[in-house]
């Protein structure tokens, strides 16, 4: 431990839980509060702002889960160490324990919590995939984080009208323009199965945002989207599972 | 020797065991309210109720005495072919009236005793004093039979070898009576089984407190402590008089008012905790405080309004709890807004906790309540309907 406090960074939806996190905190020699604040949103600005050491997470949080914003700030080039706390959480706890992931149940024991802060550690890109694996309840993420210079910038998943492989990153196309993320097109596809139909080895499309199916000229198909009525190309292997997913929704 | 009391303890039961030894079922109508029966005695009654020799001196329990002789008689008639019927019916009904009725007044007498002791001595007990009945009521049958000769009837009302008929009646008694003792005892064991499955059918849906809420309330209650030691004192308060409610008996109703109350303590907990993201409005002015409901039937609900509707909430947003009695039903609606992005995850808990209200209130009222979910545009409603009773 330097002379120089490290940095806690306090996200829990409930004033209360704050209020003792962070008296609990300023009672330990060595550590110090960087900031609190309510939501995931508000968190992201707050830990590019601060780089706190250690971000403490509550897991059950409205908007954004504690897991969804773990797996932002896992994009960041030097993101916070990760502990999680939780009041009662089954699910949760078992991958947890599985995955060696910090976490602290409320209400939390002082001795537990400078434990906790002395050990926590980054999340590796494996822990972060097996926390969000499909199975886990509160994995869904409704937002993905792009990396705008320092910042990460979420984009509502709503919002995304498609996902496009390039050479190296993944450009997201969506409502208010274009963004590039560091992830798989592959795993974007399990991720989002429910919303997002493949239709070429490197578009994935909003199902939502498809206006139209059209033959071209040449014989192949486009499709045609809402809004600003862009047009994607689709390859013939993906034309059958696309059109079930068209007539489904 | 007769088989008293076989039959309806079998037809008590219900649908009774398959096999029912030597004697024939008979269905006398259902003895429901001795079977549920909650003893709140002292122990002594408390042993009396749960002895596995059954009261024998109901006056449905001497009829079914009475024609389990009977039929046991015309049984033995029929046996023997030799003899003439009715000559024979006679005199065996006359002999197995006076034993089954005679043992059944024994039993009777004596079970306040043998329930104090154990079921093997008490068993012990039951055969010396139906030995001792049949060796009396043979001995009386010889004495009366032999005295009957000279009123002209039947020479031979009752067998004049008196050692071989006696023995004969003893060696039948203790089989009977071992035959007897054993279907009590089995019926005894099986009616307590199904009576503890239904206890703890009713148990398991008995309302309890969500560990989410407990843990965040325990959180909360840290927290204030410090910074606000008499609100943290009332919270203490609050919960305790939340526990001290799921843990009682769950077959007694409440007042609406008593309910009321109690789901306003829980509502004060969890403002604490959600501050200004948590209103709730109440609109139950119209509703009869006297009446009842089953305990913990409101506060669940809006507990589940609040778990499932508020907290997923940025910004929160408002529950209504609104009441009225239609009809002799009342009537009350929970209605909390719904975040447009739920997971399957919480679907799944919130239909497990409707299900078991909804089992309360058909526990308590049969078919006549009612609990239907409505999902009007961003909204989430449960209307609860029972009949009014004071």
């Amino acid at each position: 431990m330097s002379a120089e406090p490290l940095s806690v960074l306090i996200v829990d939806d409930e004033q209360p839980a704050r209020d003792r996190l962070r008296r609990l905190i300023e009672e330990l020699p060595g550590w110090a509060v960087a900031a609190d604040c309510a939501t995931g949103a508000d968190a992201l600005p707050l830990v590019g702002k601060l780089r706190p050491a250690v971000a403490l997470l509550d897991i059950r949080m409205p908007g954004m889960t504690g897991i969804e914003l773990a797996r932002h700030l896992g994009t960041l080039e030097q993101p916070p160490a990760i502990v999680f706390t939780t009041a009662y959480d089954e699910y949760a706890l078992e991958a947890f324990e599985s995955q060696a992931v910090g976490y602290l149940l409320k209400p939390v024991r002082r001795e537990r919590l400078e434990e906790a802060l002395k050990h926590a550690s980054r999340l590796s890109a494996p822990q972060l995939r097996e926390l969000a694996a499909p199975e886990q309840p509160l994995a869904a993420r409704q937002h993905v984080a792009a990396r705008v210079r320092d910042e990460l910038k979420l984009i509502p998943i709503k919002e995304i009208r498609y996902f496009r492989a390039d050479q190296k990153y993944v450009t997201v196309r969506h409502a208010h323009g274009e963004d590039l993320i560091d992830e798989s097109l592959r795993q974007l596809e399990d991720e989002f199965a429910r919303d997002f139909v493949r239709i070429h080895r490197s578009l994935l499309v909003a199902v939502a945002h498809v206006a139209s199916l059209e033959r071209t000229a040449d014989g192949g198909y486009e499709l045609k989207l809402r809004g600003d009525g862009e047009t994607l190309p689709v390859s013939r292997r993906q034309i059958a599972d696309l059109r079930k997913r068209l007539a489904g929704r | 020797m007769s088989k008293p009391g076989a039959a309806e303890r079998a037809a008590e039961i219900d649908s009774g065991p398959a096999v029912i030894p030597v004697a024939p079922a008979v269905a006398p109508a259902h003895d429901e309210p001795q079977a549920r029966a909650i003893p709140n005695r002292d122990a002594r009654s408390a042993a009396l109720e749960d002895f596995f020799i059954p009261d024998l001196c109901s006056n449905r329990r001497v009829f079914t005495v009475v024609l389990t002789a009977e039929l046991i008689a015309v049984t033995l008639s029929l046996a023997r072919p030799s003899a003439f019927f009715l000559t024979e019916l006679a005199r065996i009904s006359l002999f197995l009236q006076w034993l089954g009725l005679t043992s059944a007044a024994l039993l009777c007498l004596a079970r306040p005793w043998l329930a104090r002791v154990s079921v093997p001595h008490a068993s012990l007990g039951a055969f010396a004093l139906l030995l001792l009945n049949t060796a009396v009521v043979s001995e009386s049958a010889l004495f009366f039979g032999g005295n009957f000769e000279g009123i002209g009837l039947p020479e031979t009302l009752f067998p004049r070898e008196h050692w071989p008929f006696l023995l004969r009646n003893e060696g039948i008694c203790v089989i009977a009576t071992a035959v007897l003792l054993r279907y009590f005892y089995i019926t005894h064991e099986w009616q307590r089984h199904v009576r503890a499955e239904a206890r703890s059918r009713i148990e398991a849906l008995q309302a309890r407190i969500r560990p989410h809420f407990l843990f965040n309330s325990l959180n909360t209650i840290a927290a204030l402590t410090r910074s606000d030691a008499q609100r943290a004192e009332e919270a203490v308060e609050d919960l305790a008089d939340l526990f001290r409610a799921t843990l009682r008996d769950s077959h007694s109703p409440l007042r609406l008012k008593e309910e009321f109350e109690l789901t306003r303590v829980y509502q004060r907990i969890e403002e604490l905790r959600l501050g200004e993201r948590l209103k709730v409005r109440w609109d139950v002015a119209d509703l009869p405080m006297r009446a009842f409901v089953p305990g913990l039937t409101i506060q669940p609900l809006l507990e589940n309004a609040i778990y499932h509707g508020i907290e997923p909430l940025d910004r929160g947003g408002t529950v209504t709890v609104s009441g009225r009695v239609v009809a002799g039903n009342i009537e009350i609606a929970v209605t909390n807004p719904v975040a447009a992005a739920r997971n399957g995850q919480s679907r799944v808990g919130n239909r497990i906790a409707l299900d078991n209200i909804r089992q309360r209130l058909e526990l308590a009222y049969d078919r006549a309540a009612t609990l239907t979910i409505e999902q009007p545009a961003g909204e989430y409603r449960v209307t609860i309907r029972f009949p009014y009773t004071e």
